[in-house]
């Protein structure tokens, strides 16, 4: 009896399944179109190509891009958003910033609610959560008649300092559920407890408009593998990079909005583990994005704030940034020089070779000129590609520029690689980080094709591109553990923390995570409990996250001496310099609870001797110049198999491109790891 | 030297790298600096230039700190030569009258060798929290540089990569907060640093005379992007004026008056009719007027490249020396910014006819600050707030302005939440909402200011106010309206009623209320042509009224 754990990533186009065989040790991809008015039909497609019956599953993990595609789209629901009297304005005004400088028609985002539809209630407390004014009950009242008559799908609850005393947010949600039947009610404390109004009204209001959606999906889809036989709890994905059930998730249903990409980094964790390289720069290319992670002495860059279009989230995300267009960056000339991106060709009509009628040339284009690409086994076999098409549009421009065909080709990637180069490099430098001594994994379709030239670009010597890259996000999540955070605002400078206090708040909040990991199914003994506390220098305004030993460290003798010298350590490293002797203050408790569930395993490949494998030879671009290159399959590599470069190496779902200089070989568990060495 | 030739594939990566470069100088000095003026209010400037004191590659935090930078290299070079450059050395200065801006903002430099010749110079600017001046951190009633705070001119401070101890202690001594001071110097030095390092590698890489050959193309390819935007605005000369409420000191009207000429693919501005300098702190020395034109230009010209070299080469500026707009001694210079929002958007103005895709109506204009002081009762100690605040933006062809976004000069400035404002301060701030009614209506309606009322909450409270533009609130575009002007009110409703703008060291006692209204944004197209269903929405929504909506647009809207 086969028994497997098993992954499912839904997305834009491809809902991609991973299943773990644990007796052997082994994988299977799964690949199906994405349903995007039914999301259940492509998950369900993509297993059945897998696993012969949910019954066989022993283990499911999730991410799903439902909530964030509501939010993309705007479908979500009509949100009637409660704040405090005098304070509606606050989620509108949007701290008044603007985010491009030499722009006369500059917009903040659309707001999710309207002006009209924000309510405000009386009721103070001050900030120490005392009560200055009692919570008008009749105004909530009042409100939840309008919800009833007006149709709102949900109410959003937002009131000042209820991070501190979250008394009237409770007794405004009970008033609520007593009137108003169905309706999501998210409370701002409940989504993120921590200060700053406007970012916590903003995540309460994104969860209020997206909760309702996912929690009818995760039903439904839990329902149908249920009917199917699945035995199992389902598990999703957070934007954390940890996971929880599914009966978590929609209770707290924002925790899963950002999750889709974050899969790859975890997977990057898991590499990192695997490999013994604790330090990696992780690079998903696709055809129109490209995003880069980072990780960091083996953990994942979590941060406690997020950005989605304009709107801050306050909650645990992976760190993932958004940097240029990837394969969809046009080239095109300005003022007799060459630009490459940030205008993108986006999907459609996406780059010329895709033959919907682009016609300007972008990265892609670009690389299918230069040989780079297999263009009739492009995504997985599932596009042809049209090359002379490519050719015209490279070659129009070059005409323009006074520049050959192949040249600009190669220019192109040239200039694209450079600026994703040096977008790496800055991420890098903000965070205080030498890139050098970092490995770079390349994931998503075109990735590998350009990783060599990244890492080359950024002084790293090795590039490292694992199996199944296309579908690398759905691997991570087989290698992540259940993770549930909670935070605690706590003010107080370091030198006046009243000790006792502190470790019962941190037992209390001990408490919480375990009981927390048992509704998850997690016993006692196989989970646990880190706790953090955000400290700053006394004036700052923002903090850094520091781990405790445990929740009792506060009583160790030298406690304040040792988390002080923590902090300026970690604040040399992060900012580049430290004040030992200035006050440090605490801010906030931040509390993770953590839960392996046990971890896809990948059994080592057999050592094949890493001697005979079948090549074509093609004509690639290099240097400016064609250069006879090896055209490899990737499943015909073997353990220990080493492909010098000039070389191509091609996969179902990606292409990894070898340069001369660099060479690549296959490590036990299928790896291909790339020396990087330099342009002869 | 040579010309090596280049191919736009290597220029168009060299022109990357810069930006980069610069990029990565402006990362350095905001991770290491001190003080949230500029590591959150992003109050400092980078540059990287070449060794003719052409910018290479420019990151600016605050968009009026624009193409400054240079100056303070070729000014230096002009007094003391050229055999003053130095390895290993770093520049600083703060002259008003030669940097242009008030003696906060610290201007640091270094010349990068290269196989032992002076290649460029990479150089930052950043404020500093306090300078000495008469009152903490500056004033807003100085009547003479002398009281805002050390005035340094060009001075070595790093000799040989190694610290002036004297030179530092000289600043450190003149500061009332000398730790974050040194800090932020610091800070400084490391940014410049990062680029002499980031412009060596680009050398290393592609070597001298490709970096040389690209420069000029790239410089080419800005200025001739450029000057193909200016052929296309018609011929002509084009003006506008306005005035600021008054100087801080004599309640007079100070004007700012500007004439564009465009001719072919030229364009002057020039500023020579406005003012003489005046006794209020609202002077600045003519770099800081040309940076502000220059942010006007780009606004209308090429918002999206970063400056180089070849930009602003079709832009000249002319200021006349002694007016408030190219200062001398010893004009006070604290609010050198405040003419300067007003400048940026006359520019606009005059050229709104020729351009009025591009154009948009006045924003609300000024900082708006408020600044309290006080002992806090639950501490024991003294606190200080200085805040700028939001405000309504101008309507544009298809598009309603912003209501309550931060001004022009403030770059990306956020406002103060309530719950840290109250929780750092002994105050309680009552309401923070739209004001209604106040931006110009029009086919496209202004943006509305804001409301922020303060209650006070320590037994003595010292208030600063610095509100602008009541005598020029923000005006409208081809027959929209003007906007409603700013004003505070101090205990609106009591018998102690009172209205003003600008104050210093005003006492108040607990339980006094400080109400705050910004103006709002000026209006676009003639009031007529409004799609009533967009009055109705606003209606709705409480941006505009059902009296106004009856009164301006004739339309009956229940609210």
């Amino acid at each position: 009896m086969s028994s497997y754990r098993v992954s499912m990533d839904i997305g834009g186009t491809f809902t991609d399944v991973v299943a773990y065989d644990e007796q052997s040790g082994t994988y299977a991809v799964g690949k199906a179109s994405t349903t995007p008015a039914d999301l259940t039909e492509g998950v369900l497609a993509g297993c059945e190509q897998v696993v012969g019956s949910p019954g066989d599953v022993t283990f499911t993990v999730h991410g799903t891009t439902q909530g964030l595609n509501a939010f993309l789209q705007r479908r979500g629901e009509r949100v009637l958003l409660l704040a405090t009297r005098g304070a509606g304005d606050v989620y509108h005004i949007a701290r008044g910033n603007r985010t491009r400088l030499y722009d006369v028609h500059f917009r903040k985002p659309e707001p999710l609610v309207r002006r009209a539809d924000i309510v405000e209630i009386d009721g103070r407390l001050d900030s120490a959560g005392t009560e200055l004014e009692p919570l008008d009950e009749a105004g909530v009242r009042a409100a939840a008649r309008r919800v009833r008559e007006e149709g709102f799908g949900a109410v959003a609850v937002g009131f000042l300092f209820s991070y501190v005393n979250p008394e009237h947010e409770l007794r405004a949600q009970a008033i609520l559920r007593d009137a108003l039947d169905g309706v999501t009610v998210s409370l701002s404390h409940q989504v993120a407890r921590e200060w700053r109004e406007y970012e916590r009204t903003s995540s309460a209001v994104v969860d209020a408009y997206t909760a309702p959606i996912v929690r009818r999906y995760l039903e439904r889809l839990e329902t149908e593998l249920r009917s199917r036989g699945l035995a199992v709890p389902l598990h999703v994905m957070q934007s954390s990079g940890g996971i929880v059930t599914a009966e978590s998730a929609r209770e707290l249903t924002l925790q899963t909005l950002l999750s889709g990409p974050v899969g790859g980094t975890m997977g990057a964790v898991a590499l990192a583990r695997m490999l013994a390289r604790p330090n990696l720069v992780c690079v998903d290319m696709g055809g129109t994005s490209f995003d880069v992670s980072l990780v960091i002495d083996g953990a994942p860059d979590v941060s406690s704030e997020a950005e989605l279009e304009g709107f801050p989230l306050l909650m645990p995300v992976v760190d993932i940034h958004t940097i240029g267009a990837g394969g969809g960056s046009l080239a095109y000339p300005e003022a007799g020089g060459l630009r490459v991106g940030p205008e993108s060709a986006g999907a459609d009509p996406g780059p010329a070779c895709y033959g919907r009628g682009g016609d300007r040339p972008t990265v892609t284009d670009a690389n299918v000129v230069l040989g780079r690409v297999d263009e009739g086994n492009f995504a997985g076999g599932s596009m042809t590609l049209d090359a002379a098409a490519a050719h015209d549009a490279v070659g129009r421009l070059g005409d323009e520029l006074g520049l050959g065909t192949a040249e600009l080709a190669e220019g192109i990637c040239d200039v694209a690689n450079a600026k994703m180069a040096q977008a790496i490099r800055t991420l890098t430098v903000e965070k205080g980080i030498e890139p050098r001594d970092f490995a770079l994994v390349a994931i998503g379709g075109a990735g590998p094709m350009h990783a060599v030239f990244l890492a080359r670009e950024l002084g790293i010597g090795e590039v490292l591109v694992p199996r199944f890259p296309g579908a690398f996000s759905a691997w991570g999540m087989l290698e992540t553990e259940v993770r549930k955070d909670t935070s605690r605002p706590y003010f107080s400078p370091l030198a006046e923390v009243d000790l006792d206090d502190l470790v019962r708040l941190l037992d209390e909040l001990e408490h919480e995570g375990f009981a927390g990991l048992a509704d998850e199914g997690i016993a006692r003994e196989t989970g646990r409990v880190e706790h953090a506390l955000d400290l700053r220098y006394v004036g700052q305004e923002y903090s850094l996250t520091i781990g405790l030993t445990g929740a009792g460290e506060p009583r160790a003798a030298d406690f304040e001496r040792a988390l002080s010298d923590r902090f300026h350590a970690a604040h040399a490293t992060r900012f580049g310099h430290a004040n030992p002797g200035a006050p440090v203050e605490v801010v906030a408790v931040r509390t993770a609870a953590l839960g392996d569930l046990g971890r896809a395993d990948p059994a080592a490949l057999q050592d094949g001797g890493g001697a005979e494998y079948p090549a074509d030879v093609r004509q690639v671009t290099f240097g400016r110049s064609p250069q006879d290159t090896a055209i490899v399959r990737r499943e015909d590599l073997s353990r220990g198999a080493v492909v010098e470069g000039p070389a191509v190496i091609s996969e179902q779902t990606a292409t990894t491109v070898v340069p001369p200089g660099a060479s690549a070989s296959v490590d036990p568990i299928g790896t291909l790891v790339v020396r990087v060495g330099e342009e002869p | 030297m040579a010309r090596t030739a280049v191919d736009p594939i290597t220029t168009e990566i060299v022109r990357s790298a810069f930006k980069a470069a610069a990029d990565e100088m402006n990362a350095t000095l905001i991770r290491s600096a001190y003080t949230p003026i500029i590591y959150e209010m992003k109050d400092c400037s980078v540059a990287l230039l070449d060794s003719e004191h052409r910018v290479l590659g420019q990151s600016a935090g605050l968009p009026i700190f624009l193409g400054n930078l240079e100056i303070c290299t070729r000014l230096t070079e002009d007094a003391y030569g050229r055999a003053a450059w130095r390895p290993g050395d770093v520049w600083i200065m703060n002259d008003s009258y030669l940097t242009g801006t008030h003696l906060n903002d610290m201007t640091m430099f270094g010349p990068i060798f290269h196989d032992d010749e002076c290649v460029g110079f990479a150089a930052c600017r950043a404020h500093w929290l306090d300078v000495g001046a008469k009152d903490p951190g500056g004033s807003m009633d100085s009547t003479e540089i002398y009281q805002e705070g050390i005035r340094v001119p060009p001075v070595k401070v790093v000799e040989g990569g190694t610290e002036r101890r004297d030179v530092v202690d000289l600043l450190g001594r003149n500061s009332r907060f000398s730790y974050p001071a040194m800090g932020d110097l610091r800070a400084q030095i490391a940014c410049i640093n990062t680029g002499a390092a980031r412009l060596a590698a680009i050398l290393d890489r592609h070597g001298l005379g490709t970096v040389l050959a690209a420069r000029e193309a790239i410089f080419a390819q800005t200025e001739r992007y450029e000057r193909a935007a200016i052929a296309g605005i018609p011929d002509g000369t084009y003006a506008a004026e306005g005035c600021l409420d008054d100087d801080g000191i004599t309640g007079e009207p100070c004007w700012v008056r500007v004439r564009v000429e465009v001719s072919g693919d030229e364009m002057t501005v020039d500023l020579t009719g406005s003012d003489d300098m005046q006794a209020g702190p609202v002077n600045c020395g003519e770099a800081q007027a040309i940076s502000a034109a220059r942010v006007a230009y780009k606004l209308l010209i090429n918002p999206d490249n970063p400056p180089d070299g070849g930009a602003f080469r079709a832009l000249s500026v002319k200021v006349r020396a002694g007016s408030l707009l190219a200062a001398e001694d010893p004009a006070p210079c604290q609010w050198y910014f405040t003419p300067l929002g007003l400048l940026i958007d006359l520019v606009v103005r005059a050229l709104a006819e020729v351009l009025p895709e591009q154009a948009a109506a006045a924003s609300y204009g000024d900082s708006m600050v408020i600044s309290m002081s006080g002992l806090d009762p639950r501490t024991g100690r003294p606190w200080l707030d200085l805040e700028p605040t939001v405000g309504g933006w101008g309507a544009w062809q298809g598009s309603d302005g912003q209501d309550g976004l931060i001004n022009n000069v403030n770059g990306s400035l956020k406002d103060l939440p309530i719950e840290v404002f109250e929780t750092k301060f002994p105050m309680r701030l009552t309401e923070y909402g739209f004001r209604t009614d106040t931006g110009g209506a029009g086919r496209w309606r202004g943006g509305n200011g804001i409301v922020r009322q303060y209650e006070v909450g320590c037994d003595e409270l010292t208030l600063y106010l610095w509100f602008e533009r009541s005598r020029t609130p923000a005006w409208g575009l081809f027959g929209g309206e003007d906007a409603t002007p700013p004003v505070v009110v101090l205990n609106p409703g009591r018998p102690d009623e009172r209205r003003m703008l600008k104050c210093s060291r005003v006492k108040l006692r607990r339980g006094d209320v400080i109400r705050t209204m910004t103006g709002g944004g000026g209006g676009f197209g003639p009031v007529g042509d409004r799609d009533p269903e967009l009055v109705r929405a606003d209606v709705r929504d409480g941006h505009v009224s059902p009296e106004a909506a009856r009164a301006v647009y004739g339309l009956e809207v229940e609210g």
